[in-house]
């Protein structure tokens, strides 16, 4: 079976086409082109918009050309419908619209973060996993529970990735700053203190990036460590929490920030104390990209048909404890 | 000594304490933190549980007694409740207690306590009666604002790991609590937890 899956929540326009056998899928191809705003600057929805309407038949069509299949060949088109930005959502769900009524190509709308999860679980081959998801859009500890996945800890106000991004952004950085700041961190062993809130399994960031802000008036650098090592502390002492409460012996990390070394290095700490199974979604994949729409999509139509176009919806607020799994 | 628990942040071992049976719990070094940070926890943390253990007696909540403190060690020597965490039990029991755990959270906030961390794992019962321990993320706060993180954090709980027995089980918590903090402030907390939930990520807005 022959999925085409399209992501355009956020910064990244991109397209993958993946090849789904019994319980295995083989991604053919994932092409992205991604927004960058100017530095200090964060995404503007407008113009993020207008970069993937410029940019979309593009990667469609090397989407297509890399995996060898022409449209005529997909049993399926899904698109991300959310959550997101409602002007960038749209461009995705227009090119999936237009496929699927001019081609008679079956539709599926697949909530993003679920994306991430499914993809995680595709490439790294974790069964039954607490989830850590850390991207800009999302800061949450999940795991699978009666056809739902269900929150077992979150961020109370900003995601972990809107935390680096807002803090990167004051200091001149363009988003997404993780990179930047990680370089920047490594540079520096000299811890300030900094407020850390946990409460319960839930964290809380904002009043972390507020006086992370002050603290980089003195030490851009300084900062930078300080900030990754408190954030990172407080997301896994969330995470042992959650390992405690719900006995899982597995944990796996995606979304965006999952790239971050050092936090992969404290998670796997974390993992080694409680005698538990560390898998990490594999770098290019850790970002938003078409296949984890794709592989959603394929995963759903073994249950589901198509929706009727006038289902195909976008929302920028659809929180996936809300989604029923029934594959 | 034998380790009873790995827990989230301490290791719990069987000990003696005065010919008693006894808990230790020790908040160890966590090789992840850096250094600074990490003392700075283990301390705040062992001080907090150990005053808020023996305080929140005096407001006849059942919760171990506390027997030393080593605060090089950052450990604690506690009563042992030999009792089943709630988390263990059957869910007809757990929706029978909550309205017992409604009414010990609700006398903790009545009080000015907030507990931090309140979770089913954190509730024994033991001989008809429910303790209450780890008083770790405790506070001593009388903000209706940190009372309501508290039952959002339970709320949570039920509705992830109980989403069958969730609304009986959750409606019996709020009676319960209600039965104590009376009916004014329960409302005005009923709200606060919504604007928490509000301010969630793709909450949906109303």
């Amino acid at each position: 079976m022959l999925g085409l899956g399209i992501e355009s929540t956020a910064h990244t326009f991109s397209c993958a086409i993946i090849e789904k056998t019994g319980k295995k899928g083989k991604i053919l191809s994932d092409v992205r082109k991604i927004y960058r705003p100017d530095e200090g600057e964060g995404i503007h929805p407008r113009e993020a918009s207008r970069h993937h309407i410029e940019n979309s038949s593009l990667v469609l069509s090397d989407c297509l050309g890399e995996a060898n299949v022409s449209i005529k060949d997909l049993d399926i088109v899904s698109y991300a419908a959310g959550p997101g930005l409602g002007p960038c959502l749209r461009v995705g769900a227009v090119v999936a619209r237009s496929l699927s009524s001019f081609y008679k190509i079956p539709i599926y709308p697949v909530n993003h973060a679920i994306g991430h999860i499914e993809l995680g679980k595709l490439l790294t081959g974790a069964t039954n996993p607490l989830v850590l998801l850390v991207s800009g859009g999302h800061t949450m500890l999940l795991a699978f529970l009666n056809k739902q996945w269900r929150v077992f800890g979150e961020t109370l106000d900003i995601t972990l990735g809107q935390l680096l991004d807002q803090f990167g952004r004051s200091i001149g950085f363009a988003s997404p700053c993780g990179k930047n700041i990680e370089e920047l961190a490594n540079t520096s062993s000299n811890y300030v203190a900094l407020p850390y809130s946990v409460k319960g399994n839930d964290v809380s960031f904002s009043g972390l990036l507020s006086a992370t802000k002050s603290v980089a008036s003195k030490s851009k650098v300084d900062a930078c460590y300080s900030l990754q090592e408190t954030a990172f502390a407080m997301i896994s002492e969330a995470v042992e929490r959650a390992l405690s409460f719900t006995r899982k012996k597995e944990l796996m990390i995606v979304g965006g920030v999952a790239a971050n070394k050092r936090l992969s290095e404290m998670l796997k700490d974390v993992c080694k104390r409680h005698g538990c199974k560390f898998s990490i979604v594999p770098l290019q994949y850790a970002g938003d990209c078409g296949s984890q729409i794709c592989w959603t999509g394929l995963l759903e139509s073994q249950v589901k048909q198509g929706v009727t176009l006038k289902d195909t919806f976008v929302t920028q607020s659809w929180r996936l404890d809300s989604v029923k799994v029934h594959y | 000594m034998k380790l009873v628990k790995k827990g989230a942040e301490a290791d719990l071992y069987q000990t003696n304490w005065k010919n008693s049976k006894a808990i230790l719990k020790i908040r160890k070094v966590k090789k992840y933190r850096n250094p600074l940070l990490d003392s700075k926890i283990r301390k705040q943390r062992t001080i907090k549980e150990s005053q808020m253990l023996s305080l929140v007696k005096s407001y006849g909540i059942p919760a171990p007694l506390v027997y030393f403190v080593n605060l090089k060690k950052t450990s604690i020597t506690m009563q042992e409740i030999p009792g089943t965490p709630v988390h263990d039990l059957p869910e007809s029991k757990i929706i029978e207690l909550s309205k017992d755990i409604g009414k010990l959270v609700g006398t903790l906030h009545k009080n000015g306590i907030m507990h931090g961390d309140l979770t089913t794992s954190n509730f024994i019962l033991f001989q008809k009666t429910v303790f209450v321990i780890d008083f770790g993320l405790s506070q001593i706060s009388i903000k209706p604002e940190d009372h309501a993180v508290d039952l959002r954090l339970i709320k949570e709980i039920l509705n992830s790991a109980y989403a069958k027995i969730m609304l009986s089980s959750w409606k019996n918590f709020q009676s319960g609590y209600k039965s104590i903090v009376g009916h004014a402030y329960y409302a005005k907390i009923t709200k606060l937890v919504s604007d928490i939930e509000s301010r969630g990520r793709y909450a949906q807005i109303v």
